[in-house]
């Protein structure tokens, strides 16, 4: 086996969490159950990890099954890595046919008359994502196993979604075959970043809670209203103000659970707005800030704001249009008719 | 003498005054209490008018028939018949609310008697019909349809919708079914798509007490359909003629009958 598939498998087991180690090795099926009862995964890392090498060797492992390993491992571990949204478009009607065999092809035929030096795996998911493991090299070196792009593609929709390396220069590369091989024309990122991979796909596939009017709501929906101190000598003053902030709050972000972004930045180049007496920044130029919002859940912290009072219901449309926009990244600029607070977004 | 007996004349012509005038005063606060009367009665009497006349219509309808229902009545039958209406619409599986911008659809789907997946569609009316949110999953071709039949034709815009959308999930139960139910025969893991208009799946059969593996290719190539278009079989091992006939045979039967449902007569045409 070769020396650096070895180091590789090594290091990718000890990236994993020891308790985890057995499950993994296990959905690998590269090596036997009677192999896997044989190793102590009771001891240090660092030899647990020796020893599945030692086994690997046996098998006689190529960077193949290295690769697969590796695509389970971020797999189960994705929200590790930064995903960025990539949307492809087409002109003509016809059906889409999605064949696997096909696609998968075209993506290896594509990435190899352009770098004759990849190593690229595929690995199909329950819900339709296909996961493409791209390893970089340069027409002069092999694959590097350790800097690697991640693309997810669902079949037959126009998105997909990718973890770049650091080698950010061979994108396009990628891009253009993931283009010829779905048989769209062509390929543009957009404005959404975020560590959750399922919470990304929730938005751009539409499967997060919106709150649509229905006369016949699903019975699902039952609105959970939080147990009321039933201490009667506490009275709630403003118990009409605060039902109507909670029914304006459902009203923009539905009942279920918001999908997970860590943070969304407002580019302003807006003109400076004073007490003309001041004679602050009197140049009218656009005075460029940002304003980046953070959390670990952005959207929940946001649906959180009015109810807990510290912010009016509604919310600025800038915060609350995130999912519906399917963009986490924006530019404001001044309206071209002066109107104060009116912004637009390219 | 005399004067005493004037002073008594006097007196009893003073107090016959009094008396009379007292009197008097007592007719006139009489008279005045009389006309008080009167007046009162007048006012019992109107206000009573204005009671029997509320009661009659009453009285009258249920002498009359329904040709005057009450306004309570009435009311009550137009929310009945339109909680009716409602219902019926949404047994249909496309039910719609109008909203303060247009209108918000829902699409309820199912198959074979199952209730499966709702989905929504909110639409704005003014100046143009478009849509303005949606839960419609991004691999129906939805801008396809909407270009084609949204401003001109909304009711044929929701039935093409509605045909895409209970197709579509038509198909992925039949997968999930076959998964589901007949995973010992299936060797390996089946192959489908997003719309799940195209599957690849091997599976074992046994032919004159041999067991041989087949490998089967649906194709669904219309969208609004759960049957699919295009069937073939093939055999990867070398295969005897019988082996053809019961090829041809299942292709033909998985055209015809929903896949879960024609499985168990694949496993046993032989």
């Amino acid at each position: 086996m070769d020396e650096t598939v070895a180091e590789y498998i090594r290091r990718t087991v000890l990236k994993i969490p020891r308790d985890e180690i057995k499950t993994m090795l296990q959905k690998w099926g590269f090596l036997s159950e009677a192999q896997l009862q044989n190793i102590n995964f009771h001891q240090i890392k660092e030899n647990i990890s020796q020893e599945v090498v030692q086994l690997c060797e046996e098998n006689c492992a190529d960077i193949k099954q290295a690769a697969v390993l590796d695509i389970i491992y971020n797999h189960i571990y994705q929200n590790k890595r930064m995903w960025s949204v990539y949307q492809m478009n087409k002109k003509g009607e016809e059906t889409e046919i999605f064949d696997l065999t096909d696609f998968k092809k075209k993506i290896k035929r594509q990435l190899r008359t352009a770098l004759k030096n990849v190593t690229i795996n595929f690995r199909e998911y329950e819900d339709n994502a296909i996961w493409i493991r791209v390893a970089w090299g340069t027409p002069y070196t092999k694959p590097n196993q350790y800097k690697t792009s991640y693309a997810v593609y669902h079949s037959q929709t126009p998105y997909v979604f990718i973890s770049a390396s650091v080698f950010r220069s061979n994108l396009p590369l990628l891009c253009q075959a993931l283009v010829v091989a779905t048989s769209y024309q062509d390929i543009r990122e957009m404005e959404l970043r975020g560590h959750s991979l399922s919470s990304l796909k929730d938005i751009v596939f539409r499967r997060y809670s919106q709150n649509f009017q229905t006369h016949c709501p699903r019975p699902l929906q039952e609105r959970n209203v939080a147990p009321e101190n039933v201490d009667l000598r506490i009275i709630r003053e403003n118990k009409t103000e605060k039902e109507k902030i909670e029914r304006v709050n459902w009203e923009v972000f539905g009942h279920g659970p918001q999908p997970k972004l860590e943070f969304a930045q407002y580019k302003l180049e807006t003109t400076f707005r004073s007490d003309p007496k001041m004679h602050i920044l009197d140049k009218k130029e656009p005075f460029r800030c940002m304003v980046k919002f953070s959390s670990p859940n952005l959207l929940e912290s946001l649906k959180s704001l009015a109810p807990a009072g510290m912010a009016d219901a509604p919310l600025s449309p800038l915060l609350t249009c995130i999912p519906h926009k399917a963009r986490n990244y924006f530019k404001i600029r001044d309206k071209k008719d002066l109107l104060p607070g009116g912004f637009t977004s390219p | 003498g005399m004067f005493a007996h004037l002073e008594m004349l006097e007196k009893q012509a003073h107090e016959a005054a009094m008396k009379e005038e007292a009197a008097e005063q007592q007719e006139k606060k009489l008279s005045r209490l009389k006309s008080r009367v009167q007046e009162l009665r007048l006012q019992r009497d109107q206000l009573r008018e204005k009671v029997e006349q509320q009661e009659q219509p009453g009285k009258e309808g249920a002498a009359s028939g329904p040709a005057h229902p009450s306004a309570r009545a009435v009311l009550e039958w137009k929310i009945k018949s339109l909680k009716s209406m409602l219902q019926l619409f949404y047994l249909t599986g496309i039910s719609g609310k109008l909203t303060k911008q247009g209108v918000c659809f829902c699409i309820s789907t199912a198959y074979e008697g199952t209730y499966l997946d709702f989905y929504y569609l909110d639409l704005l009316t003014k100046p143009a019909v478009r849509i303005h949110r949606h839960s419609i999953p991004t691999f129906i071709p939805l801008e396809q349809i909407s270009k084609r039949f949204l401003q001109t034709d909304i009711r044929r815009f929701l039935a093409v919708l509605s045909d895409h959308l209970n197709a579509y999930v038509g198909r992925r139960h039949q997968a999930e079914q076959l998964q589901e139910h007949f995973s010992d025969q299936i060797v390996g893991t089946m192959q489908r798509n997003s719309l799940c208009n195209l599957l690849l799946f091997n599976y074992k059969v046994l032919i004159d007490k041999q067991p041989f593996q087949l490998s089967a290719r649906l194709l669904y190539g219309d969208l609004c359909s759960s049957l699919p278009t295009q069937v073939t079989i093939s055999s990867t091992q070398d295969s005897p003629t019988s082996l053809a006939e019961t090829a041809a045979a299942h292709s033909d039967l998985l055209r015809r009958v929903a896949l879960h449902k024609a499985f168990p007569s694949l496993l046993s045409t032989q």
